[in-house]
């Protein structure tokens, strides 16, 4: 909502300069979004007088002036050609600076030397067009004097962020009307004389409401005689000013009107009307109706219609029909006032897409009680501005009028919520400036009927919202609660989530955000299996881009996405996770489901470049090694790695899925070629995957912890050749289940291959350790426990050991 | 013997004098003092000294030792110290090297911002609280008092999906959630991820959220005034100014904007506070009593207030963050700075 300070001021008479006035609407919850001081910093642009014309000698469109700027007579060539010597006009001198950042210097054009230059109404952000320079009324003011004070456009513009509530607020009136109770002063309601004809209004033009429930009033008026012209300038100013484009003298006023009192208005053209009649019902099913901005509508029997005897000519608040609008020929006018239901009018103009001033009012919720005067304000305006005759009495069909219902209001309430301590007289005071009436109530309490214009207000919270605005927020003490006692601690989700994002940040990764959404063919890309749920994802019904239009069932494409453009941003040594939720349809009349899931990526130098560093590149085993040390950090019992049925988008021959008893709880891998390539990345990436509320669920709470053993220990290696099928994992299997309680660790230390070691075989170096809790273990001891794992692993494994 | 005691003496004396390294030393020790060494032979001797002889011998054999073993001590000490002084001579490296960190990571600045918040509601007494994404019309809208039609629901550009659900367009659900499963006292903040159709350099089609609410017996707009201005004070530092104004959200009532003095320019007035010195924060209020009907509180005997705000807003003021879509590009030259 734009409004400036001198048209509230003519409505209230403040004292309160701009800044402090913006300040005060701002804390009465009109919030001054931005503020624009029209006319500021162009004082230099002053009313000047054309002494001398004359062709310029080298340019046949352009002429040579002496110009008077009321010390001085300058020369400045011009180009306009609608004005002669003796002129008025707007001389913008050098150093000006005209909207746009367009600076006035001392320039030569064609040999000429000009001081200045003379402005038309575009060049001063007057007009979006203008034919020439400005040509003022002789003597409006001393020669010298900036042109914004002689034109009166010295003013500042509020750019006011109204709250879907206050519609009573988007009018002049209703502004000044909140500055008024505010400040505890009066307020003046604009009025024109209404002087009527002879002929009854109800003779010329017949109104019949069809559809009451969403037209509960409409109001008319009748006027003959017009003449349509171009408005005066005080009215073109006044639109301008808040951004208003002048069209002609009538339409400009119900434009006004709508400004200045909150009522949206609509003229027709009555001698377009056929039989001077006008229907309020719903349209019809696909009947068409073009609007006033050319556009063919086809509407439905939920659209409210204006009509006249044999079509519609308005979409009911919202817009008015190419076939009966005011133009310059027309002479008869319908003028309409009315109040539509909000809802009807909100369906329409959303299905229609079609947004104006008035369907903005309408659907907010105008004051029923204040379509009479709006209505008589503006058919006064035209009768002044466009002459003419206004027929005599208004048609106003209002047949459900109702009484606001009173609110018992408690001011001891409204001092306990808002935690403050006024006095009854203050409270009521408050509410008497805001227009309420009021009468005693049981117990104490008020009965308030608030304003026909406050349709917000209804409850009595709706009045403490009052007290405590008008009396103002920032005289309210900010205290702490008194509260009980309840226990807060984290839940166990929360807990393991932090913990899982901590231990992967200390160890080197970087967390990412993707977007929930992405890419229908997003999980396609993962050559996942044809019958594989995670195709199935949750759409969205009205998608911003096709890329972000279903809700992602795995987080891997936007990880690996994201690792493709940090590689094309040359950032090469990637370690990312990210631990979001997915999104899975819920079976049947179920909710969907989001699980929390962690997947993460790695890629390029393990340890980073430097004059230290072997700059080795990471594989398989860094990603395993997160995983493991995550799984170790939760305490996630029985976890096994299978290789067999490898995930689709994983290396088949470098890659597990990785169990916690039955339960699949994720994968780790190589990044399979050709999905590498469908995400165009060049390089090897690992990536693992978690399902967190697996592990949520898994992660045992109770650690034990066993003192460590006093006695010293004694370490035996054993290197063995195996066949390249058989998997580590075995090895140190076979030595476990020994089950002794001597082995105190196994550690696989070498892995080799090649010289000396034959085709299709590795060679592994095991080392044991043995320490008893007991007593100090004795060499042979030792030794025959350790030639039995041996023997174990000969015979059981078929190793050679070497 | 005397002589001969002298002489050993004296030539002991002389080679530690001569020697030039700990070894040195530690091989007269033991050609000397050893068990085999010249003055545990000349020991051996005192047997054939007569009685009254013997203690005078052995008093000067054992002076003879302790001067030897001093002199061999200092020696020693003396020459290990030239061990180490030569060493710390010679040994340089170059400390100007960089050192050789372990590879640092980071977590995204959302969750940073997310984590802070939390801890500090933690402290007030506030749990985590969460809920579903993909959310009912009743759970975002309705419970929360914007009936279908109503304008306040043009606040929130909506993304709607399969099955009559959408995704919601703030942690306000969570409230209704909350309520729902617990009596008062209810004291939550609840993070989360939420969504509206709108994209530019301020707005993110998704974005997130954190929401407070509490709700016991004689809660008052004062004490949502002192929790937000303790609140803002920890987050932004002591002496953030912080300022309440009238504002409109369906659910809440009283409603408020809470600005905070512009941490850019002090409240001085700035581009990223258009000049007004005042930043638009967080929303609050009031629980209105109709959220109350629909959670089936009785709004007569309590009264609570929520609150919630926008937390790339405050990542975006905190780390002076002009773009909203850095957030989200996951560019790590941009991540590896938190």
């Amino acid at each position: 909502m734009n409004i400036t300070y001198n048209w509230l001021k003519e409505f209230v008479d403040f004292q309160e300069t701009p800044e402090e006035l913006a300040a005060l609407l701002t804390m009465l919850g009109l919030e001054v979004e931005s503020m624009e001081k029209l006319g500021e910093g162009m004082d230099s642009i002053v009313v000047a007088l054309v002494e001398e014309k004359r062709q310029h000698p080298n340019a046949d469109k352009l002429s040579l002036c002496r110009v008077n700027n009321g010390t001085e007579i300058l020369d400045i060539v011009c180009g306009a050609q609608n004005f002669k010597q003796g002129d008025t006009v707007a001389l913008a001198q050098i150093g000006s600076v005209l909207p746009g950042d367009f600076k006035i210097k001392k320039s030569k054009i064609r040999g000429e030397e000009s001081c200045g230059m003379l402005c038309s109404e575009k060049e001063l952000g007057l007009a979006e067009e203008s034919a020439g320079i400005i040509i003022l009324p002789p003597q409006c003011a001393p020669l010298g004097t900036p042109v914004f004070t002689a034109l009166g456009l010295k003013d500042t513009l509020f750019e006011i962020g109204l709250t879907p509530n206050r519609s009573d607020c988007l009018s002049a009136i209703g502004i000044a009307r909140d500055i008024a109770a505010k400040l505890g002063l009066a307020l003046k309601y604009p009025c024109s004389p209404v002087v009527e004809g002879t002929q009854k209004v109800e003779s010329i033009i017949r109104v019949t409401v069809e559809d009451t429930d969403n037209c509960p009033r409409y109001a008319a008026r009748y006027l003959s005689g017009c003449t349509i012209a171009p408005s005066p300038e005080w009215l073109v100013k006044r639109l301008n000013a808040i951004g208003i484009r002048s069209i002609n003298n009538v339409v400009d006023i119900t434009n006004l009107v709508m400004m200045e009192l909150g009522q949206p208005l609509h003229a027709f053209d009555c001698d377009r009307l056929a039989g001077h009649r006008i229907v309020v019902r719903t349209a019809q099913e696909r009947e068409p109706f073009t609007t006033l901005d050319n556009q063919l509508r086809i509407l439905t029997s939920t659209d409210l219609v204006i009509c006249d005897a044999e079509r519609p000519v308005a979409l009911a608040g919202i817009m008015g029909g190419l076939n009966s609008e005011i133009e310059n020929t027309t002479t008869s006018i319908l003028l309409e006032s009315a109040f539509f239901k909000p809802a009807t009018i909100r369906k329409t103009s959303k299905k229609v897409g079609l947004h104006t001033e008035s369907s903005h009012r309408f659907e907010r919720g105008i004051d029923i009680d204040n379509v009479v005067r709006a209505l008589d304000r503006a058919a006064g305006l035209i009768v002044e501005l466009a002459g003419g005759v206004l027929a005599q009495g208004v048609i106003d069909i209002y047949s459900d009028k109702k009484d606001r219902a009173a609110i018992t209001f408690r001011p001891e309430k409204a001092n306990k919520l808002i935690g403050i301590d006024l006095e009854r007289d203050v409270i009521i005071d408050i509410l008497t400036r805001l227009e309420c009436r009021i009468s005693p109530g049981a117990d104490g309490s008020v009965l308030v009927v608030p304003p026909h214009y406050r349709i917000d207000i209804e409850r009595e919270i709706d009045l403490i919202e009052e007290i405590a605005r008008l009396n103002g927020y920032d005289k309210i003490p900010a205290t702490m609660p008194h509260a009980r006692v309840v226990s807060d601690r984290a839940t166990r989700h929360q807990e393991i989530e932090k913990q899982i994002r901590d231990l992967l940040v200390n160890n080197g990764m970087t967390e990412i955000i993707n977007f929930s959404f992405t890419a229908p063919d997003a999980a396609c890309k993962l050559l996942l299996a044809d019958n594989d749920p995670r195709h199935l994802a949750i759409k969205l019904v009205n998608p911003l881009v096709d890329e972000q239009s279903v809700m992602r069932t795995t987080l891997l494409p936007g990880l690996l996405e994201t690792i493709a453009r940090n590689i094309n941003y040359r950032s090469l040594d990637l370690k990312l996770f990210e631990m979001r939720r997915v999104y899975l349809p819920g079976e049947a009349e179920n909710m969907p489901q989001e699980p929390l899931c962690l997947v993460g990526a790695i890629t390029g130098s393990r340890d980073g470049d430097g004059w230290s560093r072997p700059n080795e590149l990471v594989d398989f085993y860094d990603a395993k090694g997160l995983i493991e040390t995550i799984l170790d950090a939760l305490d996630i019992g029985g976890v096994s790695w299978k290789t067999e049925d490898p995930e689709s988008y994983f290396h088949p021959g470098k890659s597990s899925r990785i169990y916690a008893g039955r339960e699949y709880i994720g994968s780790v891998g190589e990044i399979h070629p050709s999905v590498q390539k469908n995400f165009q990345i060049e390089k090897p990436v690992y990536c693992f995957e978690l399902n967190v509320e697996k592990i949520v669920k898994l992660s045992r709470t109770k650690k034990t912890i066993i003192a460590p053993s006093r006695f010293p220990d004694s370490s035996r290696d054993i290197a063995m050749l195996v066949p390249e099928e058989l998997a580590a994992v075995k090895i140190v299997e076979c030595i476990r289940a020994e089950k002794s309680k001597e082995i105190e660790n196994v550690q696989i230390f070498d892995v080799y291959r090649g010289n000396g070691v034959p085709d299709g075989h590795k060679s592994i170096a095991v080392r044991i350790k043995y320490r008893s809790f007991e007593r100090t273990l004795a060499e042979d001891e030792i030794a025959m426990l350790h030639n039995k794992i041996v023997e174990n692993l000969i015979n059981k494994l078929q190793v050679a050991v070497r | 013997m005397r002589e001969q005691l002298e002489q050993l003496r004296n030539g002991a004396l002389q080679a530690i004098a001569a020697a030039s390294s700990v070894e040195q030393l530690q091989e007269i020790r033991i050609s000397v003092l050893g068990r085999k060494g010249e003055l545990t032979a000349l020991m051996k001797g005192l047997g054939s000294l007569s009685a009254a002889e013997r203690p005078i011998v052995g008093q000067m054999v054992n002076s003879v030792r302790d001067e030897i073993e001093s002199s061999l001590g200092a020696a020693i000490k003396s020459a290990q110290e030239e061990v180490i002084a030569t060493r710390l001579q010679s040994e340089r490296i170059d400390t100007s090297l960089p050192g050789r960190r372990p590879v640092k990571g980071s977590k995204h600045p959302v969750s940073l911002v997310i984590e802070e918040i939390c801890s500090i509601f933690a402290g007030l007494g506030f749990a985590v609280a969460e809920g579903p994404e993909i959310e009912h019309d009743w759970y975002n809208f309705e419970a929360l008092n914007f009936p279908p039609e109503h304008p306040a629901r043009d606040m929130q550009d909506t993304f709607f999906v399969e099955n009559n659900l959408l995704l919601r367009t703030h942690t306000s659900p969570v409230q209704i959630r909350t309520m729902l499963k617990q009596k008062p006292p209810v004291r939550i903040i609840a993070p989360g991820t939420v969504y509206r159709c709108d994209s530019d350099a301020t707005h993110s089609p998704m974005f997130h959220q954190i929401e407070g609410l509490m709700v016991d017996s004689d809660v008052t707009f004062g004490d949502l005034k002192g929790i937000l201005t303790v609140f803002t004070n920890q987050l932004f530092g002591q002496k953030t100014g912080v300022r309440l104004r009238p504002s409109y959200f369906p659910f809440t009532e009283p409603s408020a904007e809470v600005d905070i003095a512009c941490v850019i320019c002090g409240g001085k007035g700035c581009r990223v506070c258009k000049n007004s010195g005042w930043l638009e924060i967080l929303g609050a209020g009031m629980v209105d009593p109709e959220v109350y009907r629909h959670v089936q509180y009785d709004a007569e005997n309590i009264s609570g207030f929520a609150f919630g705000m926008g937390i790339e807003r405050i990542a975006m003021l905190k780390y002076g963050i002009s773009d909203m879509r850095l957030l989200f590009e996951n560019d790590v030259r941009f991540l590896r700075q938190f």
